[in-house]
This record gives C-alpha cells, structure tokens and sequence, in this order.
C-alpha cells in the first residue's frame, strides 16, 4: 500500500505531476498577486477573502488527515482522538496568548510540545488496546478532555478564550499551508525510513512484527506523539487564526470523524492520499454548507457521503490512480461483493 | 449516611436505565461485531415517539413503550438489511465510520423534524415517589427501572428459549458455520439489529420521562453504553445488568464526589473505561476471549 515507488514513472504519471505541480504552484503563489491582477487574468480564486478561508481551512484538514494517517493509516490504530491534541493545542496558544500574554509565534512552538507529552501519557496504556477498544477509548479521550477544559475556569470554561486578534488572513494561510507541506514531507519520510517499515508491520501483523525485533511499543508511541504534535500545531495556529476558542470549535467529534474520513476516502496509509482527501472533501462540504441551506443539510450531505464513501470506495479514490483499478461500475459492484453479506 | 444511602439507591435506579440502553448495544456488538455509533441516536428516536405520543394524544410515556419497540425495529431492520450488510465483513474502522455517518443523518433529520428546543415528558406522577425512612424512590425511575430489567428477560428469553435466539448465537458465534446449516445470513443480521434497536428505542422511551430532550442528547448514551458493556463484560445478558447497575452507581456517587458536578458524567465514564480495559480487559462478568 505504500506509494510513489511503483514501478517506473509512466507518461500518464508525468502528466499527473505535472498538472499537480501546476495546480500547487497557483495555489499557492495565487494570493500574492494583487486582486486587480488576479481578476485581470481571470484567476478569482483565493483572492477572494472566502476563498483565502477555505484554502486555508483545506490546508488545517490535510494537517489533521495526515496527522492520524500516521497513526491510523500506517499504524493501523484507527484513533477517534486526535481531536483532543487539536484542542490542546489551541488552548495551549490559547492560555500563554490571551492569559499570560506570549507572542503567538513563542506559543506556537509550544503548542505541539504540550500534545505530544499527552500523546505519550495517554498513548501508553491507550495503544496496549486494539480494535473497538482503542476506538472507543480514544473516543473517550477527546470528550473527556472537552468536558474537563469546559469546566475549567482558569480556562475560560464554557465561555471559551479570546485572543487579541492578528489581521492578516494571507499569514495564516501561508502558515497553515507550512504546517500541511511539514505534515506531508513527515509521511513521506517516514515511509522512508526503518520506522516507517516497522509501522507498517505492526499494521499487518503485530505479533509478527515484534518476533522480528520491532520494538512496538516504542513505534506504536512515537506513531502517536508525530500524530499528536502535527495536530497541536494545527490546533494552534487555529486558536489565533479565529481567535476565540472554546469546547465547541475546538473538540468537535465531528471534526475527528472528518479527518478521518478525509484520510479514508483519500487512501490510508500512502503520502498523497490524505492530501487528496482533505481536498475533495473540505471543496465539498464548504458547498454543501454555503449553497445557503443551513448546516442541517450540510450535516446530512456529510453523513450520506461518509456511507457512500465506506460502501464504495473503501480503499480511497487514490485507488483509481497510478493504474490500480479503473473507475468503473464494475468495480463498485465489486467492492461491493467483497465486503456485504 | 442517610444521605449515602440515598445517593445509592439514585445511582442503582440510573443504573437500570443503563442497563436498557447497553443491552441493544451490546447484542448488536456481541453478534454483529459492531460498535454501532448510532446507538444514541435510536435511542432519542424512541424518546421523540414517547414524547410525540404523550403531548399530542396523552399516551402514558410507559404504555408507549411498546410502540418505541416496534417502530425502532422496523427502522434497525432496514437500517442493517439496507447499509450496514454492505459493510459487515469490511475492516472495523468502516462499520464505524458508517455508523457514525448514520448518526449524523438521523441527529439532523431529528433536528429538522423536532427542532433543537428542549422536550419534556410530564406524566402527572412525575414529581411523586416512595419514601422509605429517609430514602426518597421516584416512582418514574423505579419505572425505569422494572423495565430494564423486563426487558433483560426478555432479551434472555429471545436468545436462549427461541430458534430465532439460536440462529442469532450461531451467527455470532461462527458465521461460515451458521450460514452452512442453513441460517439466512442478511437476515439474522437485520434482525440483530432490529432487536438492538428496539431496545434502544425502549430506553429512549424511559429517558424521556426524566431528561429534557434534545436531538444531540443521545451522543453521551453511546460512550456510556460503550462503558457499561466494557465494565460488565461482552456477551451476556447477566453481565450487561451488572456492568449498567455498577456504573450508575459510580457515576451518581462520582459526581457527588466533592470538586465534581454534573458536567463530568462523560469524563467519568472515560475513567472507568480506560481502568477497565487496562486492569480487567474482560469486564466483571465477561467470559475469557
């Protein structure tokens, strides 16, 4: 399942890159070129301030997928709570910004620090589980620690934090953008090295893996605590990007669920899936909620998507490329057989 | 110490509403092997009904039960004969996954349905109870009460005393084998399911004479069903009431404990989980793997 070094690069491939190179490129440098010009040469995109948003809020998702594809995609321990190392990461920016009056760049170097030692307290009894449990104790884990930061009073309770606002849309976006690239060149080179291989064998068969002299317990620990600082430093970027924090926006379960997804639908476990993921899906939900019909339908078209995606596609849309599979009806249907009863 | 004992017998009596909501979740995980997210939601279902029911035609919330059970079925049937079937031998992060996804269908068509106010069932005897000493029972939550353990009965009588209960245990216990002697596979499954959800229905028919209701209100009702089947063990009836009746009791006295309020019943239920899993992986009751 690992990815980038199937056989040699075929023309269909170069094309590929090619085109995602283009398209990363005008992401990225779009928004330096002023609003006038950008209209001028007919690109709107990320000039507008809502775009500059989404973007950037595309770019927190690829952190936050890629963040549990270390741990859920090539660990295999699929965590429902990497959402609490999201909030403590926020309310870590959140308290040295607005409470103790740090500069947020001073804080933010902290912030995946603090979700890391969690990792690593809670990771240590938390990934002696598997399957369901570890599922759902991870689960407990990002309520539980909502439910604590909402009845701490040094923390803002259920009020939330405000932090002094920085205006600067564009910054944000760059730096999230770093955060996303920072994430993606991670999975990469973990792939890539020794510790990747021993992630991946715990994946497959653990047992296994610690008879050949995987020490898993350290892997499965260090999967978590790379998962939890990407995601902290996610989490504090955002705490100053919105500047007001509290349990609501910060330890959303659905958020969670969404990374995941992102990183399923994608491709678990290789480099470019969660990428492609939280891309798709973040572009989908964005115009599902702002096609003006309320976040009811929104969260319908969320929840029908999720099933469609499992139902379906559940080895990623990053299947259909590189010459796997071909995107046809057949393949649903089979798909379909392998896993119904 | 009065006050203690009183605080006992709350947390017995809450305990038994646990017992109601984690047998449907426990069956369904026990046979079906999955942990279905959903399971508060069908649980609120059931206390829409009640509460439909009770404001608009004054059925007593406890003669409305048995409605919350058929309709739950029929909805759990077709939930699993529908979606979840389409899923069932995939890895376990995608039964998640899809049942987190019907959750979020069925919490915001409630929404659309019900609105987001707060819903409450008021039967006249709502504020009365038995009093023993200084002990005070109210009556709704012995109510609550008697029927969970009804319905433990019944769920025991299902599986041990009928040929649907033994084709349900097959399957749980060896699917191949089961589907090789002749067990309709698609269709026990839905059943399992149905049986999960109308007993989640039921319990959410009991939770809405105690608990303002809302469509987001059944979440906490999965993690802490996930709890009580963790602390009483998987797979059997027996383990199910003691494992609801042991965590109503440490959630009722957890949050009289002092520093602590209400708002931590799910940081409590997390705590008992995690020292569970890690100190006595199978559960009080629960039989070795």
């Amino acid at each position: 399942m690992s990815t980038g070094d199937r056989g040699s690069p075929s023309w269909r491939r170069r094309i590929a890159l090619v085109v995602a190179a283009l398209a990363l490129a005008f992401v990225v440098l779009a928004p330096l070129t002023s609003i006038d010009a950008a209209q001028q040469a007919g690109l709107p995109l990320l000039t507008d301030k809502l775009w500059l948003r989404i973007a950037t809020t595309v770019a927190m998702f690829v952190v936050l997928a890629s963040g549990w594809n270390i741990i859920g995609g090539l660990t295999g321990y699929a965590s429902f709570g990497n959402i609490a190392f999201f909030g403590l990461g926020a309310y870590t920016v959140g308290v040295l910004v607005a409470n103790r009056g740090w500069p947020f760049a001073l804080a933010l170097l902290v912030a995946p620090v603090v979700a890391a030692v969690f990792a690593l307290i809670v990771g240590l009894p938390l990934l002696r589980l598997r399957g369901h449990y570890f599922a759902v104790a991870t689960l407990g884990v990002g309520v539980a620690v909502g439910e604590v930061v909402n009845n701490t009073g040094q923390l803002g309770a259920s009020t939330g934090l405000f932090l002094p606002i920085i205006r600067s849309d564009l910054a944000f976006f760059y730096l999230m953008l770093g955060a996303a690239v920072l994430a993606v060149v991670t999975t990469w080179i973990i792939l890539r090295t020794r510790f990747g291989y021993g992630l991946l064998a715990i994946r497959e068969n653990e047992e296994a893996a610690a008879v050949i002299g995987v020490n898993t317990t350290f892997y499965k620990v260090a999967a978590f605590c790379l998962a939890a600082a990407l995601t902290g430093l996610a989490g504090g970027i955002f705490a100053q990007w919105s500047s007001f924090i509290n349990q609501e926006n910060v330890f959303a379960i659905s958020d969670n669920v969404q990374m995941i997804l992102m990183a399923v639908v994608g491709g678990a476990g290789t480099v470019l899936g969660p990428v492609a993921g939280a891309i798709a899906l973040e572009l989908i939900i964005q115009t599902l909620a702002g096609g003006g019909s309320g976040a009811v339908y929104s969260q319908i078209g969320l929840g029908v998507l999720l099933a469609a995606c499992v139902i379906f596609i559940p080895r990623g849309v990053i299947d259909f490329f590189g010459g796997r599979s071909r995107l046809s009806l057949r393949y649903f249907r089979q798909t379909l057989r392998e896993t119904s009863v | 110490m009065s006050q203690f004992i009183q605080q006992v017998v709350l947390g017995l009596l809450l305990g038994g509403v646990y017992v109601a909501v984690a047998l449907g979740f426990s069956l369904v995980w026990g046979i079906l092997n999955i942990v279905n997210l959903a399971h508060g939601a069908l649980v609120i279902v059931g206390a829409y009904i009640t509460w439909d029911l009770f404001t608009r035609l004054h059925v007593d919330p406890f003669l409305s039960l048995p409605i919350d059970a058929v309709a739950l079925f029929v909805i759990g049937y077709g939930l699993q004969r529908g979606v979840i079937n389409r899923v069932i031998r995939a890895p376990l992060l995608f039964t998640f996954l899809l049942t987190f996804g019907i959750n979020l269908v069925i919490v915001s068509l409630l929404l659309l349905i019900f609105t987001g106010d707060f819903r409450s069932v008021t039967p006249s005897y709502s504020g009365s109870g038995l009093q023993v000493g200084n002990v005070i029972i109210p009556y709704i939550r012995l109510g609550g009460l008697a029927v969970a353990l009804v319905l433990a009965g019944v769920l025991w009588a299902i599986l041990n005393r009928t040929r649907t209960g033994a084709a349900i245990l097959a399957v749980g216990a060896d699917r191949d084998a089961a589907q090789l002697v002749g067990v309709d596979l698609r269709h026990v499954y839905a059943l399992t399911f149905g049986i999960g959800a109308a007993f989640a229905g039921v319990a959410g028919g009991i939770i809405s004479t105690f608990q303002s209701i809302t469509p987001t209100a059944g979440d906490p009702y999965t993690l802490q069903a996930f709890a009580v089947v963790i602390l009483g063990g998987l797979g059997r009836v027996s383990a199910t009431i003691v494992g609801g009746l042991a965590f109503g009791l440490i959630e009722v006295l957890g949050q009289s404990a002092p520093r602590l309020g209400s708002g931590y019943a799910n940081a409590i239920a997390f705590v008992v989980l995690v020292v569970v899993l890690v100190v006595r992986p199978r559960g009080l009751l629960g039989r070795l793997a």
